[in-house]
C-alpha cells in the first residue's frame, strides 16, 4: 500500500470539453485523463449510461460516437471532443420511443435492465446501417455486450421485431399521451 | 345557485353524475366486456383447457391478464435510461465513500493509522471496526460479519476501514493512505484442510465450536431401507469437483446512505432482501428500526448475490452519520468478486444404486462445500446439497453427509439454484450412467420412478403438483430424442437432465411462522380508480412487480395501466421477506390475490346496492360489474367504486399469505420444505471437437413445470436466462484460485460469462401443472430451470464422445485431459478412434415402459382426485401400508446423527463428525 498520501501529486491539466450529446451542445470542465463514461455520468448527468466493469468487458457503457458504438469506459473524453455522442437517453425524442426501445420492452429484451442501455445503442446503430439484419448479423452486432439475465434470445427477438417495424415504417404511439378511453364509464 | 353546482350537491343521490376528468377507467357499456373465453377456465364455463383439474382461484379469473404475455411494468423506465440503480442515486451534497480492503489472506489487525488520511484535504470522514462492533449476518443463527474487521481479516478484500471524501479521486487516495499493521496467521485455502483442527480457527463459536476445526455446519441424514442397498444390481459412484461460481450480475454493488434532517437514515441500495438489511442496520447502528427507511433502487441483477446484508451498506451509513453528508459507495468489478456470495466450490461424492426392477434403491451423497470467510446462507446450503435431491424420484434409501467449512477466501453464499445445482448434476449424471449399466433408455428409467402428485418424499417434503412426467415427455418428443440418443456420430451427442426446486422456503429466516405471514400486500384505490399496490417484494429484474400487478388486475378486471406499484421503500411497503428461495410469485401473488378479493367483494357489494342484483350473481369483467346471467345489467367499475367509497374515502385492503403447517420433526426437517416444488427436464444437443475438447452446445429443449405461467414472456425469459447461467457453469465459468490462494480472475475478462455466440438456441417449453396452493396455479420459474442444464450437457458430452467427467467447468483443456485419459485407458492413440457409446436395450426396458404407463395413469387419477390417498415415498418398493413408513416399517431408518459404525470409516465431509462440539468436550461446563 502506498505510504505517501498523494501518489498523483500535482495538478492535472484541466480543459473545457465540448461535444454534442444527444443533439445538445454541452460544455464542461474535464481533466485530460477523464474517461468519457465519467464525464457523461458525473459531468453531464447522463446516468442512463451504465458502468458494469470499467475495463471494456461488459458493454454496459456503450454509447454512439458519430453513430458508431464505442465503450465509453475505454474512451478518453478528449477523443470524443466536439463529436456527436448518443446515449440511451438520446434514442427517444421524449414523445416517441425508438422502435428498438419499444421492442426491448415488449419482447422481454430487458429484465433487470442494467445491460439494456448498452444493448439499445448498439442495436440502434446496427439498424441504422442495416435496417433488415439477419439473426446472425444481429448476434454479431451484440457480441461485445454481456447480459446475465436474458440469455440473449429475447434480445435478438427484440432486434428482429424492431427491424420489422422500421422496415415497414410503422409509427409507434407517443408515450406522453395516456391511453384514451372511448368508454369512460359513467353511463348505466 | 348555478345549475351545475346543484348536480354536485345531488351526487350522493345520483351516483356517477359527477364530471371527472377522463381517468380512463370506464367499462360502462355492456359491449366493453372483453372477456376472452379462451382465457376463462373450463370450470367457469370458459374454453381454457384444464387437464389438471380446477383451481381454487378459477372464479377470480376475469380472463384478461393472467396467462398473457405481459411486458414488465417497469420496462419503459429501463429502456429510456430513467431507471435509477444504486450508483444513479445522486443527492445534494453527496460524497464518495471508499472501502479499505485487506491485502492479507488471514491476519490479525494490530493497528490502523489514519494520520496521513486526515491530512488530505477533502477527506470528510473515516471509520474502522470499533465504530460498529455489533455482529450481523443473514441468518440469525450464524451472525459472524462486522461492518469492518474487528480484530482479524479473513480473506483478501475483507474490509478493514473506510473513508469518505468530496470526490472519488480523493477518496481513492485517502483509502490508499490508511496504514494498517498486520500480523499474518496461517491461512487455509483447500476446503479439506478446513476439516482439520487449526491453531486459529477462522471464527470462534465459543462452546458451539466444532472441535478446533473450521467446520461451520455439518449434517448427517439417513432415511429409508438402508439394508436394501445390498440388493442393488447396478451402482455408480463418482467423485465430483465443482468450482466456485459468481453471480456475474451486470450492476456492481452500490449504496447511498443519507441521514435526513430529522435524524432518520435512508439507505438506497439495490437489494434483493431489503428487510434483512433493515434489521441488520438497526443492530449495527444501534438505532430503532423505525428510524430507518430502506429504499430499494432498481436492481441490476441479483441471482442471490444481493441478498445478504452487506458490510459496505453498514459502512456507508456509518460514514454518512459521521460526515453529516449523503455517502455513496460503488464497487469496482473486482470488489464484486471479493464480496462474492456465489456458488460454493464443492467436492461431492455421489453413489446411486438401482435394483433389478430398475428402481433407485438408494442415493448416498457426501458433500463438502467451501464457505469462504463467512457463514452467509451456508447453514441452509449445507442442507440443500442433500435434501434437494430426494425428489422427483422415488428412492429406497437416502444417506447424506454434508459439511461446510470456512476458508480464507471470499464468502460463498446463495446463488440461483441455491445448494441444489451441483448435487443435482451429480445425481442426473449418475442416473445416466446407471441407465447404461441397466441397458435402458435414461428417459424411460426416469419416467418409471417418479413420485406421484400429492405425495411425501423420503424426508417428508409435501409434493403437491408435479409436472415432471409431462416435462420429460415433451422434451423427448420435441427434441426427436428417440431418433438421436446413442445414434449420433462420434462428436455429436444428446443428453437429458432433470431438476427439482423449492417454490418458496416454508420456514423463512427471521420469522416466527406461527405469528406472521410470509408476505403481505396492501391495496389502495381512490376516486381516480387506479390501484396502488404496496408490496415489499423486491423486483430484481425478474418481474415481481409485474406479477403482483397482474394478479390484482386480473381479479379486479382492470387493465394493467390502472395498476401502479410502490415496492421500493420500507416506509411505505409492508414487510416482505425478499426475493430469495423463489418465493415471490408464489407468496406475494397469493397475498395480492387475497387483498384483491377483499376489494372485489366490496365492489360487488356496492354494485349490488346500485343494481339491486344479488351479490352472488355479480361478476367482474372489463372495468364493469354485471349480472352473470344477464350481462347487460351492471354498473361500471367507477360507479361501484364511488358507491363503495361513500362515507369512507379510499378503499384499503390488506392480504397476506402463510404456508400451511408441513413437514416432519427430525432435526433439519425444515430445510427444503416448501409449499410447492417446481420440476424441469432439459435435453441438450452438443457438438464436441474431440481433438481439442471444445464443446459447442447447439440446441436445448427446456421444459419447466411452473404450475401456471402467469406471464409466459417472463417465464420464457427466466428459462432462457437460467440456461445461460447454468451453461456458464458447465462450459466456462469458474473462480480460479492460484496455489497461494489468490483469486486469479476477479474481472469479467478472466471470468468467462457466455456471450451471445456461446448461447445455444433454447426452446422453452412451459408445462402447467396447476398447483393447488399457488396463485392461479403458479409455482416458481426463476431458479429451478437452471438445474437441468448442467447434467444435460454433461450427459450429452458422454453421448458424443463416451467420456465421463467429474469436474466442472468443462473447459477445453479439462475435457481434453479426460479424453486423453480415456484414450490411454483403452489403449487408443487417436481420440477420433474412441468408441461411440451405444445402447443395447435389455428386457428391463419393457418392464420400465410398462411401469411408466401404469404410473402415468395413476398420476392422472391422483391429480384429478380432490382427496387422493396418502402416498409416501417407498410404496414403489412393494410396501403396502399407506401410513408414514417410519411408523409402519420396522426396517425404516430415520437417523440424523452418525453412529459409531459410520464414524469408524467416514467419508470426506462426514469426517466433520469426528470432532466434538466444545461444549461436549471434557472439562467444559
Ligand atoms: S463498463 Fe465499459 S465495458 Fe464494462
Ligand atoms: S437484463 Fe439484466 S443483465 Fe441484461
Amino acid at each position: 500500500m502506498a505510504s505517501h498520501p498523494l501518489p498523483l501529486a500535482g495538478n492535472p491539466p484541466v480543459e473545457v470539453w465540448t461535444a454534442s450529446v444527444n443533439g445538445k451542445q454541452v460544455q464542461t470542465i474535464i481533466k485530460n485523463y477523464d474517461v468519457l463514461l465519467d464525464v457523461l455520468r458525473d459531468g453531464i448527468g447522463s446516468l442512463g449510461t451504465k458502468r458494469g466493469c470499467d475495463m471494456g468487458t461488459c458493454g454496459c457503457c456503450t454509447v454512439l460516437i458519430d453513430g458508431k458504438p464505442r465503450l465509453s469506459c475505454m474512451t478518453l473524453a478528449l477523443e470524443a471532443k466536439d463529436r456527436q455522442v448518443t446515449t440511451v437517453e438520446g434514442l427517444s425524442d421524449g414523445h416517441h420511443l425508438h422502435p428498438i426501445q419499444e421492442m426491448f420492452a415488449e419482447c422481454g429484451g430487458s429484465q433487470c435492465g442494467f445491460c439494456t442501455p448498452g444493448f439499445l445503442v448498439t442495436s440502434a446503430a446496427l439498424l441504422e446501417t442495416n435496417p433488415t439484419p439477419t439473426r446472425q448479423e444481429a448476434m454479431d452486432a451484440i457480441e461485445g455486450n454481456l447480459c446475465r439475465c436474458t440469455g440473449y434470445q429475447q434480445i435478438v427477438d427484440s432486434i428482429m421485431s424492431a427491424s420489422k417495424i422500421l422496415s415497414e415504417g410503422i409509427q409507434n404511439k407517443p408515450i406522453t399521451e395516456p391511453a384514451s378511453d372511448p368508454d369512460p364509464g359513467f353511463g348505466g | 345557485m348555478p345549475e351545475d353546482k346543484k348536480e354536485i350537491v345531488g351526487y350522493r343521490q345520483q351516483p356517477g353524475k359527477l364530471d371527472f376528468t377522463r381517468p380512463g377507467s370506464g367499462g360502462s357499456s355492456p359491449n366493453s366486456e372483453k372477456r376472452d373465453p379462451s382465457m376463462i377456465p373450463q370450470s367457469q364455463g370458459g374454453e381454457l383447457d384444464q387437464p389438471w383439474g380446477p383451481h381454487r382461484h378459477d372464479d377470480l379469473v376475469t380472463g384478461r391478464i393472467i396467462g398473457k404475455r405481459t411486458p414488465l411494468i417497469d420496462s419503459r423506465w429501463k429502456v429510456t435510461g430513467q431507471a435509477v440503480y444504486g450508483d444513479d442515486v445522486r443527492l445534494p451534497g453527496e460524497i464518495i465513500g471508499r472501502l479499505v480492503r485487506s491485502d492479507r489472506h488471514y491476519a490479525k489487525v494490530l493497528s490502523i493509522d489514519m494520520t496521513d488520511v486526515e491530512s488530505i484535504p477533502g477527506v470528510l470522514a473515516t471509520a474502522t471496526g470499533i465504530d460498529a462492533p455489533s455482529a450481523f449476518g443473514v441468518l440469525p443463527v450464524t451472525k459472524d460479519e462486522h461492518a469492518m474487521a474487528l480484530e482479524k481479516v479473513r480473506h483478501i478484500g475483507d474490509i478493514v476501514a473506510c473513508v469518505a471524501a468530496e470526490d472519488e479521486e480523493t477518496a481513492r487516495l485517502a483509502s490508499a493512505a490508511v496504514r494498517i499493521e498486520y500480523q499474518d496467521l496461517e491461512p487455509i485455502f483447500d476446503m479439506r484442510d478446513g476439516l482439520k483442527d487449526s491453531p486459529d480457527p477462522i471464527h470462534d463459536r465459543d462452546i458451539y465450536h466444532i472441535g478446533e476445526s473450521n467446520v461451520q455446519k455439518r449434517v448427517f441424514q439417513r432415511f429409508g431401507r438402508i439394508s436394501d442397498l445390498k440388493n442393488s444390481i447396478a451402482s455408480y459412484e463418482n467423485e465430483w469437483t465443482f468450482k466456485g461460481v459468481n453471480h456475474g450480475f451486470t450492476e456492481p454493488h452500490a449504496v447511498v446512505a443519507h441521514w435526513d434532517p430529522r435524524g432518520r437514515l435512508t439507505l438506497y441500495t439495490p437489494q434483493q432482501v431489503p428487510h434483512y438489511v433493515h434489521r441488520a442496520l438497526a443492530d449495527v447502528l444501534d438505532i430503532p428500526m423505525h428510524q430507518i427507511n430502506v429504499h430499494r433502487t432498481y436492481v441490476g441483477g441479483g441471482f442471490g448475490g444481493k441478498s445478504d446484508p452487506f458490510p459496505h451498506e453498514m459502512c456507508a451509513a456509518i460514514l454518512a452519520r459521521k460526515s453529516g453528508r449523503p455517502v455513496r459507495i460503488t464497487f469496482d468489478r473486482e470488489e464484486v468478486f471479493w464480496t462474492n456470495r456465489g456458488r460454493h466450490p464443492s467436492r461431492i461424492s455421489m453413489a446411486i444404486h438401482a435394483d433389478k426392477e430398475g428402481r433407485f434403491s438408494g442415493i448416498e451423497t457426501d458433500a463438502l462445500i467451501d464457505g469462504g470467510g463467512f457463514a452467509s446462507f451456508g447453514h441452509v446450503t449445507t442442507y440443500y446439497n442433500g435434501v434437494l435431491h430426494t425428489a422427483p424420484y422415488e428412492i429406497g434409501a437416502f444417506h447424506y453427509t454434508g459439511a461446510r467449512v470456512w476458508t480464507n477466501k471470499p464468502a460463498s453464499g446463495a446463488m440461483r439454484g441455491h445448494g441444489a445445482v451441483n448435487s443435482r448434476c451429480a445425481v442426473e449424471v449418475g442416473i445416466d450412467h446407471i441407465s447404461e449399466e441397466l441397458g435402458v433408455d435414461p428417459i424411460d428409467l426416469r419416467l418409471a420412478n417418479l413420485l406421484p402428485p400429492h405425495s411425501a418424499t423420503i424426508t417428508g417434503f409435501r409434493v403437491t403438483s408435479i409436472g415432471m412426467r409431462e416435462c420429460l415427455e415433451r422434451v423427448r418428443k420435441e427434441s426427436g430424442w428417440d431418433k438421436k440418443f446413442r445414434k449420433m456420430p462420434l462428436g455429436k451427442g444428446i443428453g437429458v437432465g432433470c431438476g427439482f426446486f423449492i417454490s418458496g422456503s416454508g420456514l423463512p429466516i427471521h420469522w416466527d411462522p406461527n405469528k406472521f405471514p410470509h408476505a403481505t400486500v396492501h391495496l389502495k384505490i381512490d376516486m381516480d380508480g387506479g390501484v396502488t399496490i404496496h408490496t415489499g417484494a423486491a423486483d430484481i429484474g425478474q418481474g415481481s412487480d409485474t406479477v403482483v400487478g397482474q394478479a390484482v388486475a386480473e381479479v379486479l378486471g382492470l387493465p394493467m395501466d390502472m395498476i401502479r406499484i410502490r415496492s421500493k421503500e420500507s416506509d411505505t411497503s409492508p414487510v416482505d421477506l425478499g426475493s430469495y428461495s423463489s418465493r415471490v410469485t408464489f407468496m406475494n401473488a397469493n397475498a395480492a390475490v387475497s387483498a384483491a378479493m377483499e376489494v372485489r367483494s366490496e365492489l360487488i357489494e356496492a354494485a349490488s346496492l346500485i343494481t339491486g342484483v344479488e351479490a352472488s350473481c355479480l361478476v367482474l369483467g372489463d372495468r364493469r360489474i354485471f349480472n352473470k346471467k344477464d350481462p347487460a345489467v351492471g354498473v361500471s367499475y367507477l360507479q361501484a367504486l364511488h358507491k363503495a367509497q361513500e362515507d369512507r374515502g379510499a378503499l384499503i385492503a390488506s392480504g397476506s399469505y402463510r404456508t400451511p403447517p408441513m413437514g416432519k420433526m427430525h432435526k433439519g426437517a425444515a430445510a427444503g420444505l416448501a409449499p410447492a416444488y417446481s420440476f424441469s427436464a432439459y435435453v441438450a444437443e452438443v457438438d464436441v471437437d474431440i481433438e481439442t475438447g471444445r464443446i459447442k452446445v447447439e440446441k436445448v429443449w427446456a421444459a419447466h413445470d411452473c404450475g401456471k405461467a402467469l406471464n409466459p414472456l417472463s417465464v420464457e425469459g427466466q428459462i432462457i436466462g437460467s440456461c445461460h447461467m447454468g451453461l456458464g457453469q458447465v462450459i466456462s465459468e469458474e473462480m480460479k484460485y492460484g496455489r497461494t490462494g489468490n483469486l486469479l480472475n476477479p474481472d469479467l475478462l478472466g471470468y468467462k460469462i457466455p456471450t451471445v455466440h456461446e448461447m445455444p438456441e433454447v426452446v422453452p417449453i412451459i408445462v402447467e401443472s396447476n398447483d393447488p396452493e399457488g396463485p392461479f396455479g403458479a409455482k416458481e420459474a426463476g431458479e429451478g430451470p437452471l438445474l437441468p442444464i448442467l447434467p444435460a450437457v454433461c450427459n450429452a458430452v458422454y453421448d458424443a464422445i463416451g467420456v465421463r467427467t467429474n469436474e466442472l467447468p468443462l473447459t477445453p483443456d479439462r475435457l481434453y485431459r479426460s479424453i486423453e485419459k480415456a484414450c490411454k485407458q483403452q489403449g487408443i492413440k487417436d481420440p477420433r478412434d474412441l468408441p461411440n457409446p451405444s445402447l443395447e436395450q435389455t428386457p428391463l426396458s419393457d418392464i420400465l415402459i410398462r411401469r411408466a404407463k401404469d404410473h402415468a395413469k395413476r398420476d392422472r387419477e391422483r391429480r384429478l382426485n380432490p382427496n387422493p390417498d396418502a402416498y409416501y415415498n417407498g410404496q414403489l418398493f412393494n410396501r403396502h401400508d399407506t401410513g408414514p413408513p417410519e411408523e409402519n416399517d420396522p426396517d425404516w431408518t430415520v437417523q440424523v446423527l452418525p453412529d459409531q459404525e459410520y464414524l469408524e470409516n467416514p467419508k470426506l465431509a462426514g469426517s466433520a463428525w469426528l470432532h466434538k462440539e466444545r461444549r461436549h468436550m471434557e472439562g467444559v461446563e
